[in-house]
């Protein structure tokens, strides 16, 4: 199992982070929280693959139908 | 060993997450999450080998096959309600965590009243 995935949700946070810091310092305040809100949602579409993963193995190892 | 990566990843998540803390507290939960996520995954597949050596001597007692597989029914549940309890103690809704404790009992006592009652005809037949 790659542990790069802890690195990816970490960089894409501070990204998101300096992004809308930028964004508010121009003055664009509503483009900043649109941007917040894309980078919760893109992290939260890697987790939920992982949890998928996760819940998919525990099925066939566990004979959980 | 594989003990020494599963510590190295832990330690990793838990820095990360103090680091991103304070930059973005919303992705700390979700860094310990992928953390525990990638941490199970490394153990699942030795877990894969106890479970084949315990169904070779299952296999050897008359016993029916359902028996064995509920009880790795429960093991299951009882596994991912305490994963999902851990996560949310850790993003700090403690009640969050005992319902679905509550709720992970409940499924578990569901799940081996048949194993209670193959129990109870084996002791009556026992009886004299």
């Amino acid at each position: 199992m790659d542990y790069s995935i802890i690195f990816k949700i970490a960089g894409i946070g501070i990204l998101t982070a300096v992004v809308s810091q930028i964004l508010k310092n121009i003055g664009k305040d509503e483009i900043a929280t649109i941007a917040t809100l894309v980078g919760v949602v893109v992290v939260l579409l890697l987790a939920m693959n992982m949890i998928n993963e996760l819940f998919e193995t525990i099925k066939q190892l566990f004979l959980i139908y | 060993m594989e003990i020494f990566k599963i510590i190295g990843v832990g330690l990793l998540t838990c820095v990360l997450s103090i680091i991103i803390k304070q930059i973005k507290p919303e992705f700390n939960i979700i860094i310990l999450l992928c953390g525990g996520i990638i941490i199970l995954f490394m153990v699942l597949d030795q877990l894969k080998n106890v479970f084949d050596y315990f169904l070779t001597i299952f296999s050897k007692t008359n016993m029916d096959y359902s028996l064995f597989v509920s009880v790795l029914k429960v093991l299951g549940v009882g596994y991912l309600t305490e994963f999902a309890n851990s996560i949310c103690v850790d993003s700090g809704s403690a009640s969050i965590g005992e319902k679905i404790l509550i709720a992970g009992k409940i499924i578990i006592f569901c799940l081996a009243l048949p194993i209670v009652t193959n129990l109870i005809d084996l002791i009556i037949e026992m009886l004299p």
